[in-house]
């Protein structure tokens, strides 16, 4: 079902109204993008296209890594990454069921916690898309 | 104990995450996500930060292997992993839609690596496709180095002896001319 995700008007459409709710649950949100496992950018908020074209490749190349440890330290999957820097984080966490990774970056001004749970609510309310219709 | 740091590049189905996994002499490290440009490359998995793994030459040179992403949009991580390597084992697919435009491209991107190191390119698939000739293949290469000497095989990346030949010319490359520019400075 992982075939050309970003091209999928259904998924793209879903993506970007999921992004649209995430941004109302926190004014701290600079930008956010979702994107495939493999790194194309499906819909993004904020932040210029170059921008979130390079955020969606690394935040890929991330995740891998991410899994790649956990897998080398048989701690299973890894569910999420936390890149903290003085002036705000960067959380990126998997949209379960699907080959899609949403990340997101947060000023200082939001906690920790709130952040990833909100980043959380996103990225199931992403995994909400038909899969029929993503399908499609 | 000398260490030498290797990457394998060149374009999506090279067969660099294979080569690597023919070489290494520990389980490699492998960064793969499914693929969904089916278009560009009809494979289901695709690398998409690196491959590690390591091997031993003579009695203690150790090799680190680290294979690349072949799409241009990974191109952060070539420039990462290009800072701590002497050496390129370059990969092109000779069944691709133009690998002799493939091979001018990564030549021309890792270049750096030439000036200060080697590089060598393999060319896989020579077997199950009609394509340029290995002669083909040197003439880009002279064409775009200005006639630097980078030597050129056919290899089947599954096969460890063919990757250890590709290899041994490489570290037997960057030696030799560690070698001589030492000579050169000391007799300045």
């Amino acid at each position: 079902m992982s075939d050309k995700l970003h091209k999928n008007p259904v998924v793209v459409e879903h993506a970007r109204a999921a992004l649209e709710t995430f941004r109302s649950h926190s004014k701290s949100l600079g930008y956010a993008t979702i994107l495939t496992t493999d790194g194309f950018e499906v819909a993004s908020i904020a932040g210029d296209a170059q921008q979130t074209r390079r955020v969606a490749s690394m935040a890929s190349s991330m995740q891998a890594l991410g899994d790649a440890v956990a897998r080398d330290l048989k701690m299973g999957t890894c569910d999420y990454i936390i890149i903290a820097a003085p002036s705000g984080y960067v959380i990126q966490l998997r949209v379960p069921g699907y080959d899609l990774v949403i990340a997101a970056h947060f000023d200082s001004a939001e906690t920790l916690g709130k952040a990833l749970s909100v980043a959380r609510l996103a990225a199931n309310d992403m995994a909400q898309v038909s899969v029929a219709a993503a399908a499609a | 104990m000398a260490e030498h740091v290797i990457l394998f590049a060149g374009p999506m189905c090279a067969g660099k995450t294979t080569a690597i996994r023919s070489l290494s002499e520990i389980e490699t490290i492998s960064t793969e996500a499914a693929n969904t440009d089916r278009e560009t490359a009809d494979k289901d998995t695709t690398t998409v930060a690196l491959d590690y793994g390591e091997i031993t030459i003579g009695d203690e040179d150790k090799v680190r292997l680290y294979g690349l992403p072949g799409q241009r949009r990974f191109d952060f991580m070539w420039r990462i992993l290009m800072e701590r390597a002497v050496g390129l084992v370059l990969l092109v697919n000779n069944d691709a839609a133009d690998p002799l435009g493939q091979l001018a491209e990564f030549l021309e991107e890792f270049a750096e690596l030439h000036e200060r190191g080697g590089i060598v390119v393999g060319i896989t698939r020579a077997d199950i496709a009609e394509g340029p000739s290995l002669g083909d293949y040197a003439q880009t290469i002279a064409k775009s180095t200005s006639g630097a000497i980078i030597p050129v095989f056919t290899v089947d990346a599954r096969d460890g002896n063919h990757m250890q030949t590709c290899l041994l010319s490489l570290i037997a490359n960057i030696e030799s001319r560690a070698a001589l520019a030492y000579q050169q400075e000391q007799a300045a």
